[in-house]
């Protein structure tokens, strides 16, 4: 079976921008494709990781950025399953190339969030929530969160400073990541003080609405050789369906994000105690803290010590360290884009390409991407360096 | 399978659900083989797959499982906010989230509640789609 890697990566400017998704996406494209041959003589199948067709009345967006990369006649489509469609694009991928049918696909994932102001990107978000109970109920996603949150501080020793915590550890981290949408350390006060969103929640415990694209090549161990390029190896891809209304879930045992990780860990052959870094989605703080456990890096109840040195957790957690890259928190969540970039940061720190927010040491990493609300849908991929494979 | 017959008078179905819940009835799913409640009733049990789910009669009663208030509401729910929801763990088993018609202040994990039924305002029919619109609401009050 062909070994798939992640052969290059890129992104555009992340946050408030002038650019329209398509012009994102070529500004992505065009970083991932710096040294490498057009995509038109590479490129067999296009993915592309999108939320919603609200933000720019647009759909067909596998069409269109594949035309726009300047391919044609070539498979191409948009996944969708909210702020995970980006790593399903990824995973679709990954399978195709790990399955013989091609050679080389680009993943990628653009959303053009700030096109109808933060009212417009609440409504688009709140369809990702069951309809006739959820959405008529006036629910958003803050809220949402914050009842997995509110649960989560009742049944856990956990406070609402340690999820401050976590933001603040996230934005330390931002601060070294020339790509973060808000690259600046904040205090926990900072966010003890912010605007209330949904208690226990506040402004910043939540990620930013923002626009943003990534492209991800992924490609045959060989070709990637072929092109003289790093290579990332895609040892364990997983992704999990639950239900869709947070109700009818385990609200603090995330079950989806625990199978979609032990899945990848599985075909990595590796454990949880083997992963160096991950990259978690903390859309919200809290969210951080559930997948820790999830991931089987920290004992039930323990997760919200994501933001302590490895030595200073409870007994049972692992060495890892969570978003490196700043998580969605404060490098920014471009719904249909962010599981690319986590694949592009996991990229960055295996390849000796993260300047200063390098993890040393670092040679396996888990991705874990969600959407809807929590593991509504989950999806992880274990990667890893060419030695560590 | 034998599901081939459903129409919109069937409970497993959204507008046979909501017609009983108009009349004040909550109607649940209840898997025939391994127990669990599906609110609203649907085709099959998510827990075990089984397609053997009865309709049964469910308790308004149930108890605050977690809960928030929206500040930040959706266009259509602007005039709302800020508004207490929750989810709510009914008497026989079941799980909804809903609209709690108390102050945030007012609500703490473990609070009775129970369930009861009104029609859409106004606004709210203006939000609805074609087929929702004539839909019941559902809000749990404090008891």
């Amino acid at each position: 079976m062909p070994e798939p890697v992640i052969a290059s990566v890129g992104a555009s400017p992340l946050g408030r921008t002038d650019l329209p998704g398509r012009d994102l996406f070529s500004v992505a494209l065009a970083e991932a494709f710096d040294e490498l041959p057009d995509p038109a003589t590479l490129v067999e199948a296009v993915y592309v990781g999108n939320q919603s067709e609200s933000y720019e009345h647009q759909i067909m967006y596998g069409t269109l950025l594949a035309e726009w990369a300047g391919l044609r006649h070539v498979p191409a489509e948009r996944v969708e399953g909210c702020a995970a469609a980006g790593a399903l694009a990824l995973r679709h991928a990954v399978k195709d190339v790990r399955n013989g049918e091609h050679e080389a696909v680009l993943a990628c994932g653009v959303e053009k969030m700030t096109s109808a102001g933060t009212s417009g990107a609440t409504d688009a978000l709140s369809a990702a929530f069951d309809r006739p109970i959820e959405q008529r109920s006036g629910v958003t996603a803050p809220s949402q969160y914050a009842l997995l949150a509110q649960r989560y501080l009742h049944e856990t020793d956990a406070t609402e400073r340690d999820l401050a915590e976590i933001a603040v550890k996230n934005h330390a981290n931002a601060a070294r990541n020339p790509r973060a949408q808000f690259p600046k350390e904040i205090d926990v006060a900072k966010v003890m003080e912010s605007d209330l969103i949904a208690p226990p929640l506040k402004l910043f415990d939540c990620a930013p609405v923002g626009d943003g694209a990534a492209a991800v090549l992924v490609t045959t161990a060989e070709l990637a050789a072929d092109l003289d390029r790093p290579q990332v190896h895609v040892a364990g891809s997983g992704a999990s369906a639950n239900n869709i209304a947070v109700a009818e879930r385990n609200m603090t045992d995330i079950a989806g994000g625990r199978i979609a990780a032990e899945t990848a860990y599985e075909e990595a052959g590796i454990n949880a105690e083997d992963i160096d870094i991950a990259e978690v989605h903390d859309a919200f703080t809290v969210c951080e803290a559930l997948l820790a456990e999830a991931a089987g890096f920290a004992p039930k109840g323990t997760g919200y010590q994501s933001y302590q040195a490895p030595a200073e957790r409870a007994d049972g957690w692992t060495d890892v360290q969570l978003s490196p890259s700043g998580g969605l928190k404060a490098r920014g969540h471009p719904i249909g884009a962010t599981g690319l970039l986590q694949a592009l940061e996991a990229y960055e720190q295996l390849t000796g390409a993260a300047g200063d927010r390098a993890v040393e040491g670092t040679k396996t990493a888990l991705l874990l991407n969600e959407g809807g609300v929590a593991d509504a849908v989950t999806v992880g991929h274990v990667l890893t360096t060419a030695e560590a494979r | 399978m034998t599901d081939g017959d459903l129409d919109a008078t069937d409970p497993r179905t959204l507008p046979g659900f909501f017609d009983s819940l108009a009349d004040g009835e909550l109607l649940g799913g209840v898997c025939a083989d391994c127990g669990q409640v599906l609110l609203p009733p649907r085709p099959a049990c998510y827990a075990c797959g089984s397609r053997a789910v009865d309709i049964e009669p469910q308790s308004p009663e149930g108890q605050v499982f977690s809960y928030t208030e929206v500040h930040t509401p959706p266009p259509a729910f602007a005039a709302d906010a800020p508004y207490t929801v929750a989810v709510v763990e009914l008497a026989d088993g079941g799980r909804l989230l809903g609209r709690v018609a108390a102050d945030y202040a007012d609500v703490a994990i473990g609070d009775s509640v129970e369930l009861t039924v009104r029609e859409p305002t106004a606004a709210e029919r203006e939000a609805a789609l074609d087929y929702e619109t004539d839909w019941p609401v559902h809000v749990f009050e404090p008891r």
